[in-house]
């Protein structure tokens, strides 16, 4: 099996403050990979790196086999993205947003695949407003409609289901495993337990920058664990004392 | 913030700079006086204040309070009134004051003690420059209420802002044309300077007060719940433009510029305002300038105010919104210079009508290459300076002095020149060369930058 991603020794520092700390991991193509973690503990500073958003302070990574310390543009050109503070642009409507992305990504049959998203998301009433007036869940299925709009290889997703209602969460639960079982691959951050446990086939634990865990989540399982508990047990329970 | 970013010493640098340049300038004061009249010299500071007050109120206030909120891109102190026990318009006054107290010590306390330390070499006294503080001081406050009120007016309604503008415009030319004793009186500032009373004092705060009270009543939040809908007028843009540089990034520009309202609010309050500040201040000096030399000084340090525009591109954006993309800081810098060169017909337009209602038309093309050309070339140092961080860097004082020294100098042959003859104007052209080095040495110098002011 190929790894789509291959980080080794990434560390990241804000100051004297080690947001990520020397972490290795290495993700197989047709995997979806969760990087688990309490707030505050790196996650979202590693997908950050992992997609050239933020140059590590020592380490490498290759995403796809591009280096993206070298080229980040180009890594982000292969892959998907959904960040988790970001929001689409204010003063585009939402079908006008996704008409940008098709352009700025060259992607070939924009109006009908952007079609078919805001059906399958069911936001098509939705399509003409401001982005700037959508709820935060709307802009979110457009956020996760943007990531896949070029039926990228791998997806990058931090909180996947973050503002999600039910209803969504369990359609885009689907569409992920779908996706992954068509040869996609997914790396997904979530500090949301459940999920991982779900829909994860593979999981690394980060606390304070290091990683203190990686392995299938059927390995924890099959010790009659449940991952919140191995989870609870990795990071220390005295960090939710 | 700013001295988070620039480390404690760049930014505490900024004002003793503005000292250092005032201090300098002093000993220009008594050649100047030489030439022309110590009253008009006076006149033309007061309103260089007036233009910094409502500069830094069309940018420092508007860009990111009050635009910002009105038209949807909030902050959380600014909406902080939806969660706690305080109301948006004790908020909003808090910024007024905030934000006044802070330019008055970045920009005019520095510009009064650089006064005060070169008396020695300007012979001013010093109950002069005690006088000089407190009415350039309102000056700067007068420029940011009047801006302030202007863009409460248009928040509300534009056609609001039209009817009250048409109105003082009206009646200002009315006393103006007619001679109407106490002309000076439009200026409640510099009539203080002028008379230096009881009465007129009370009067220039009055004046200074009403504009500010009125705009912060006058303040409320707009959250009328309503979704804006819009057809796909981004493809057809796109389309449109398609031969451009950057083309989508461009009509996304433009979109968002006519959209939120920004466009005309800063065409309005951060171009034409000031520039009718500026044409006021050099047609006072048309005793010892020929008209049609205004006209060019004119145009030339128009063309510096143009390259402000860059800066709306860039503060009115969120880089957030492209670090996903396979997008880097170059491919966003030549998308904000292509779409700040179609901005550039603004410019255009300006100095040409001015050119024409002065009764210069001859002159109009080359002004107007003048303009244009020192607009690129400024805009291009901004760039190279300041990457997409123009509005935030500016106040780093090595980049402030780097940009006064690049620009300045090269502002200066060129007025210069034009003042020989205007067909030297035409020379300005030769400022395309510099312009596309900086730029394209700017997409190299700031490629590896992380998009960290998001």
């Amino acid at each position: 099996m190929n790894a789509v991603i291959e980080a080794d020794g990434l560390t990241r520092y804000y100051g004297d403050l080690a947001a990520v700390d020397n972490v290795s991991l290495s993700v197989e193509a047709g995997s979806l990979f969760g990087l688990l973690g309490p707030n505050g503990s790196g996650k979202t500073t590693m997908i950050r790196m992992l997609t050239g958003q933020v140059r590590p302070s020592s380490g490498t990574a290759t995403v796809l086999g591009v280096d993206v310390v070298q080229d980040p543009v180009l890594a982000r050109v292969k892959v998907g993205i959904i960040p988790e503070q970001e929001t689409p642009p204010s003063f585009l409507t939402a079908s006008e947003y996704l008409d940008f992305v098709a352009r700025i990504r060259k992607i070939d049959d924009a109006d009908e695949k952007a079609r078919w998203w805001f059906e399958f998301l069911d936001f098509a009433d939705k399509k003409d407003v401001l982005c700037k007036d959508l709820s935060r869940g709307t802009r979110q299925k457009l956020m996760f409609a943007q990531a896949f709009l070029h039926r990228p290889v791998l997806a990058l997703i931090d909180e996947p289901l973050i503002n999600f209602d039910p209803v969504m969460q369990k359609t885009v639960k689907e569409y992920l495993r779908e996706y992954v079982s068509d040869g996609g691959t997914i790396f997904l951050s979530t500090h949301i337990l459940e999920v991982a446990e779900e829909i994860c086939s593979d999981v690394a634990i980060l606390h304070r920058g290091q990683i203190v865990h990686s392995g299938s989540v059927a390995e924890i399982l099959a010790r009659k664990e449940k991952l919140s508990e191995f989870f609870l047990n990795a990071v220390g329970k005295d960090t939710y004392a | 913030m700013h001295s988070t970013i620039f480390g404690s010493l760049g930014f505490a640098l900024f004002p003793v700079l503005v000292a250092a340049i005032t201090f300098m300038g002093s000993a220009m004061i008594p050649y100047l006086e030489a030439v022309i009249p110590g009253g008009t010299l006076s006149l033309v500071v007061h309103l260089q204040f007036l233009l910094l007050g409502v500069m830094v109120g069309g940018f420092g206030l508007l860009g990111q309070e009050v635009m910002n909120r009105r038209f949807g891109q909030a902050s959380l102190l600014a909406y902080s009134s939806r969660s706690l026990p305080i109301s948006d318009r004790r908020i909003f006054a808090t910024f007024v004051a905030k934000d006044t107290v802070y330019y008055f010590l970045l920009w005019v306390l520095p510009f009064i003690a650089g006064v005060a330390f070169g008396i020695p070499l300007s012979g001013l006294s010093i109950s002069f420059v005690g006088l000089i503080t407190v009415t350039l001081t309102l000056s700067f406050l007068f420029g940011l209420a009047l801006v302030f009120l202007l863009s409460m007016l248009y928040a509300k309604s534009p056609a609001l802002l039209a009817l009250v503008l048409s109105g003082v415009i009206l009646i200002a030319a009315g006393i103006v044309w007619l001679q109407i004793a106490g002309t000076v009186y439009l200026f409640p500032p510099y009539a203080l300077y002028r008379d230096f009373s009881a009465p007129v004092f009370c009067y220039a705060i009055l004046a200074i007060a009403l504009p500010f009270s009125v705009s912060i009543s006058g303040m409320t939040l707009s959250f009328s719940g309503r979704e804006k809908r819009y057809t796909n007028q981004y493809g057809e843009i796109a389309g449109r433009l398609g031969g451009l540089p950057a083309a989508p990034l461009v009509a996304k520009d433009i979109l968002d510029l006519w959209r939120s309202g920004a466009f005309v609010g800063q065409v309005l309050f951060s171009f034409l305002f000031p520039l009718a500040v500026i044409w006021v201040s050099l047609s006072v000096l048309s005793a010892v300038l020929p008209d049609v030399q205004i006209l060019f000084s004119f145009a030339a340090v128009a063309g510096v105010i143009a390259a402000t525009m860059y800066t709306w591109l860039t503060e009115f954006d969120s880089v957030g919104t492209y670090t996903f993309l396979p997008l880097g800081t170059p491919d966003l810098i030549q998308s904000k210079f292509t779409s700040f060169s179609v901005l550039q017909t603004i410019l255009v337009l300006t100095i040409a009508v001015t050119a024409i209602l002065s009764g210069h038309a001859r002159e109009a093309f080359p002004a107007v290459v003048l303009a244009v050309s020192v607009s690129f070339y400024a805009c291009s140092v901004m760039i190279y300076l300041t990457g997409l961080w123009p509005a935030v860097m500016v106040y780093n004082a090595r980049v402030l002095l780097s940009s006064l020294l690049m620009i300045g100098p090269v502002l200066l042959v060129f007025i210069w020149l034009s003042l020989l003859d205007f067909r030297f104007a035409f020379s300005a052209v030769f400022l395309a060369l510099p312009a596309y080095l900086l730029v394209r040495i700017s997409l190299r110098r700031w490629a590896s930058w992380e998009k960290v002011f998001f």
